[in-house]
């Protein structure tokens, strides 16, 4: 056999050799790891309403039945309307949004959380942003999939940047909706007063992430603007209509 | 036997792949902010390298000259894959902080220059060694360096306080700029002094 010939035939054994055992190990494995994204998945729904304490260690079946007592999925239609998983048969084809919603222990919804699909630098940011009843304070963001530069842009999965959405606004003083946009560094120094509810600290080193993040909380907020001015709508109309205690509190805060 | 302790010995003090050949500096930046995920690295680089050694070795006679480079890599990046898929199905939370860098094992040069200029050469058990004492002299100092970082930088060890609360109610407070990379510059740097003054700069002599 000529030299040239016993590469190729080496190589291609190799290659045949190598991809046999990726792959056996791949699919063995894939189960396990399916498993772990959903849990890690559910922790970030619940990290995004403060259901788990950030530092604490969950183990996965806490995480499962605190998911299980608190969270559930519904969908939202084109005009906000929230509807049932049961009534839907096929939620891609129908055009409806996936929501999850937060209740508290009256099985009133306390949040409902929103997921996000932005573009970012490198590849998909995949998240959760959760809003307050009164559709317009955000509750929390969180980041659970991305594929940005560790140190620059994959600070969106820290706590620090993800902190700097709690207590922001997506609507404006007169109540119009502008959603959340990430500055070019400190959002103090950039914007004026008045819109600084909408607008957080950006990342220095990772513009571009923050430009792509920001386009896609636009346009994922917008998608859900419908069902955030309902929750703004019955906000409104209970501070004014109803002495409940809750609403009460709402007016406070 | 004296050889093979030797070839075990060599990396970790006299040969160290990061104080000495100043190889595979970058992974030991990023991911020694914490022990744990120091240990992890050190594992997954000490398996990477003593079972990619091992079946250079192995196959070293019948490797063709013209592509050995390619095979070597396609070996190392063979186990790389496995250990990251391993990781991820094991160890969510841990692969997920060491995100690339486990998959940048592949691209240390520690690993390449491992193969090349020992399992090439030498039996599979020997490789084997040279690889786990590599493994363990890249480990070591990772390890060092997380301890000085993690305990500054955050007041723990092995995610457990250790600096108690009452010195953090004086007024002590975390040394943020441990946890950034230039600290972990600062610490090898002052790792490789140490070891040129304790073993008298032989390089010097040389």
């Amino acid at each position: 056999m000529s030299d040239r010939m016993k590469s190729i035939v080496f190589a291609l054994m190799l290659c045949l050799v190598c991809s046999s055992l990726l792959t056996a190990a791949s699919t063995r494995l894939q189960p396990m790891q399916e498993k772990n994204f959903q849990i890690d998945r559910k922790k970030n729904i619940l990290r995004s309403v403060s259901l788990i304490e950030p530092g604490r260690k969950y183990s996965n079946d806490e995480i499962e039945k605190l998911y299980k007592d608190n969270i559930f999925q519904y969908y939202v239609d084109g005009k906000g309307t929230i509807v049932s998983p049961e009534t839907v048969e096929n939620p891609e084809l129908s055009g409806l949004l996936p929501l999850y919603l937060a209740m508290d222990a009256n099985n009133r919804i306390r949040s409902y959380i929103i997921p996000v699909e932005s573009n970012g630098l490198w590849g998909k940011i995949h998240g959760y942003m959760a809003l307050k009843d009164d559709g317009a304070t955000i509750e929390g963001f969180t980041v659970y999939k991305h594929s940005e530069t560790p140190g620059l842009g994959g600070e969106i999965e820290n706590q620090w940047f993800q902190e700097n959405f709690v207590g922001k606004k997506i609507v404006n003083p007169e109540n119009q909706f502008v959603a959340v946009s990430i500055a070019k560094g400190s959002a103090a120094d950039k914007v004026t007063k008045e819109k600084l509810p909408n607008y957080v600290d950006g990342i220095s080193g990772a513009t571009l992430t923050g430009q792509y993040l920001t386009q896609g909380l636009h346009r994922i907020l917008k998608k859900y603007e419908p069902v955030s001015l309902n929750f703004r709508q019955n906000a409104l109309q209970c501070r004014m209509q109803t002495h409940e205690p809750w609403c009460e509190e709402n007016a406070h805060e | 036997m004296n050889k093979t302790l030797s070839i075990f010995w060599r990396p970790i003090w006299k040969d160290n792949p990061i104080n000495i050949q100043m190889l595979g500096i970058c992974s030991a930046l990023a991911v020694t902010v914490q022990l744990k995920t120091a240990f992890v690295m050190a594992l997954s680089m000490t398996f990477v390298l003593s079972c990619s050694s091992f079946m250079v070795s192995v196959l070293r006679k019948q490797i063709p000259r013209n592509i050995r480079i390619i095979v070597e890599l396609s070996i190392i990046s063979t186990f790389v894959i496995l250990t990251d898929e391993f990781l991820r199905a094991y160890m969510y939370d841990i692969s997920k902080q060491l995100s690339v860098f486990v998959g940048l094992i592949i691209t240390n040069c520690i690993v390449l220059g491992r193969s090349e200029a020992f399992a090439l050469s030498n039996p599979p058990h020997l490789a084997f060694i040279d690889g786990v004492g590599n493994g363990f002299g890249y480990g070591s100092v990772l390890l060092i360096v997380a301890f000085f970082r993690e305990l500054f930088g955050s007041g723990s060890l092995f995610g457990i306080q250790i600096i108690p609360d009452f010195i953090y109610d004086a007024g002590y407070v975390d040394a943020g700029f441990m946890l950034l990379a230039p600290a972990a510059f600062i610490i090898i740097g002052l790792l490789v002094w140490l070891q040129k003054a304790v073993s008298g700069n032989k390089e010097m002599d040389q």
